[in-house]
């Protein structure tokens, strides 16, 4: 039995960090697909998501949605930004391009050290209480970003189906030049793809907040495994990000579980050598042309 | 197999400009090495010196790092096998009292025989896979240093590593580590000058620029890209390790991600196609830190700011300045 309900709590928390590597690994697995830039700041801008939630809901004492909302917004607007005025200069130069997203994220976490100090904060929890199931009992908290994080998935796959924008950004990943014939702006289309793809980093780290910790350093290790979740999946597949990140979350919660964080980590990268020698693309990736 | 007959009148008009500009590159680095080898021996201030020490070996490391990239891939893990390279140096040192330049030559056998292994797995992938892959090896070897402690006395770090000792003299003042760090760096760069010059370095630069057309022609794709990557990690190994007889401290921090990305921005600050801007990016990025002192934190991110800042207005690198001024007689080493 209590073998059961160490099961049931790995799998549990194993689900709470898989939602937020999925959050983590659409975004950067968009941006990789409409725009071919690999985005080495990603985890800095879940940070900043953090961070804003953390200001948001501890000074303002507002409701967590609305700290969602705000660290969304104004993370996705300044990504927006900063693609517009860093990143759109090396269209077409995939290398540059990369070591521009390098230096952004060394000019962001730094700054970020120097305005808010390298010490972590805790961040209170939003909901109280656990849920009990029989035997097993889950801490809302923890059911909570489960919940926050498919919503916020469903929000966007909606995005991406059924709007204008959404239509043309798929259009752009799957073919630019026929896309640019059909009247699409590449030019907007690129800077809202970042946007939106920071903002679903930035939720994510805003929903993780509360049961990490706050600090200049969160971003790396999310960062770390969106990789791992998109090598797994394939670059620039969204079903991919999605089935990796749950996978890699519950493999790490379990592995964790057994047989300790560092076993777990070292297992994951051979995993991810020995996928990409089996299938170069990913799981659900196609081949790069 | 590559050559490909060129017209004869530029051939020619190559040929005259090629000598003048030969004699006038000989006597550039002729009075560079001049200046290299006497002024040292005035300079008071011992920490110009370790200065000079670390832009020489800072310059070597990203010519390692060119290499690799020089077949067209980047890789974000360098520093594991500089760190590599100066863990297995050290510890062959204290615990096998291994004299530390058969601890650096193995070093540099040990990594590149790795990587060659890693490489004809890893190198399979191509462009982000392959960076993103080489960037999670290299946080795994930190990990591992952290953690293995038995070996790698894990956060503590090692202490009491021993100075490279030349046939008895041993090479423990800053000054006396210069000559041998500048003579690594001029082996070391006249190696990669003359490899690019071969038929090696025509395959890398046609890997680099035309992957599928170089693998239509005929080249090895794969066998060359293990080569450029086996050899550049070697360099680094064997530099690591001579590296931690000079600083001699060495723990799971002292080559890292950051240490990565230290290696790019130099070759982007120096110019990523010249070899020559290596050296120029490091006297340009490894004091900058310290004439930034006063600035505690802000310095990386004027680091950061500066790398942003070359890709945008000087994408070719520091190296581009010198050619704006003197057009035509050379198209550089493209």
């Amino acid at each position: 039995m209590e073998y059961a309900i160490l099961l049931a709590q790995a799998a549990l928390n194993g689900l709470v960090i898989g939602a937020m590597y999925v959050l983590m690994a659409v975004g950067f697995t968009l941006t990789f697909g409409i725009m071919r830039v690999v985005n080495f700041a990603h985890g800095e801008f879940y940070m900043l998501g953090a961070f804003t939630a953390f200001f948001t809901y501890v000074y303002w004492d507002i409701p967590f949605v609305l700290c969602l909302l705000i660290a969304a917004v104004t993370i996705g607007v300044l990504g927006a930004l900063v693609e517009r005025a860093l990143i759109q200069p090396f269209r077409g130069d995939e290398t540059s391009a990369m070591i521009a997203t390098l230096a952004i994220s060394v000019i962001i976490q730094n700054s970020a050290i120097v305005i808010w100090g390298p010490t972590p904060r805790q961040m209170p929890d939003i909901v109280q209480g656990t849920l009990l199931l029989g035997p097993f009992s889950f801490p809302w908290s923890r059911l909570l970003v489960i919940a926050a994080a498919a919503l916020i998935f469903a929000a966007f796959w909606l995005f991406m189906q059924a709007t204008r924008i959404g239509r043309a950004m798929r259009a752009v990943a799957q073919d630019k030049e026929a896309a640019l014939i059909q009247g699409i702006r590449i030019n907007t289309i690129y800077p809202l793809a970042f946007g939106l793809s920071v903002a679903l980093a930035a939720l994510a780290g805003a929903l993780m907040g509360p049961v990490f910790s706050v600090s200049p350093f969160v971003g790396l290790t999310p960062m770390l495994k969106a990789f791992v979740v998109v090598i797994l999946g394939g670059l620039g597949s969204i079903p991919g990000a999605v089935v990796g990140g749950l996978l890699l979350g519950l493999i790490e919660s379990f592995t964790a579980t057994m047989f300790g964080s560092l076993v777990a980590d070292i297992l994951q990268l051979l995993l991810v050598i020995l996928i990409l020698l089996v299938r170069p693309a990913g799981l659900l990736g196609q081949r790069e042309v | 197999m590559l050559e490909t007959s060129s017209p004869a009148l530029p051939k020619l008009e190559r040929s005259q400009t090629a000598e003048s500009r030969n004699l006038r590159q000989g006597a550039v680095i002729a009075v560079l090495l001049a200046v290299a080898i006497g002024v040292p021996q005035f300079a008071t201030n011992q920490f110009y010196l370790h200065l000079a020490n670390m832009i020489l070996l800072n310059a070597i490391f990203a010519m390692s790092l060119g290499l690799i990239m020089s077949v067209g891939q980047i890789s974000l893990g360098h520093a594991a096998f500089v760190a590599a390279g100066a863990y297995i140096s050290a510890l062959a040192a204290l615990d096998f009292k291994l004299p530390p330049l058969l601890g650096i030559l193995l070093a540099g056998l040990v990594t590149g025989f790795s990587a060659a292994l890693l490489g004809k797995v890893l190198l399979r992938l191509r462009g982000v896979y392959f960076v993103l892959v080489t960037f999670l090896a290299g946080q795994v070897f930190t990990l591992i240093a952290l953690n293995w402690e038995s070996v790698t006395h894990g956060a503590n770090g090692i202490v009491g590593i021993p100075a490279i000792s030349l046939f008895g003299f041993p090479l423990g003042t800053r000054l006396r580590f210069y000559y041998f760090a500048l003579g690594l760096f001029v082996l070391v760069f006249a190696f990669v000058w003359a490899l690019m010059r071969s038929q090696y370095g025509r395959a890398f630069r046609s890997i680099a620029e035309n992957l599928r057309l170089a693998e239509a022609s005929g080249i090895d794709v794969s066998r060359y890209q293990v080569i450029a990557f086996s050899l550049g990690s070697s360099i680094a190994g064997a530099t690591g390790a001579v590296m931690v007889h000079y600083v001699r401290f060495l723990s799971p921090d002292s080559f890292t991600f950051t240490d990565s990305i230290a290696y790019i921005t130099i070759l982007v600050v120096g110019g990523r196609h010249a070899l020559i801007g290596c050296l120029l990016g490091s006297l340009f990025m490894t004091p900058l830190p310290e004439a930034l002192r006063g600035l505690v934190g802000t310095q990386h991110i004027l680091y950061g700011v500066i790398l942003l800042g070359m890709l945008l207005f000087l994408p070719e690198g520091l190296v581009s300045i010198g050619r704006l001024f003197s057009r035509g007689s050379s198209r550089g080493t493209r």
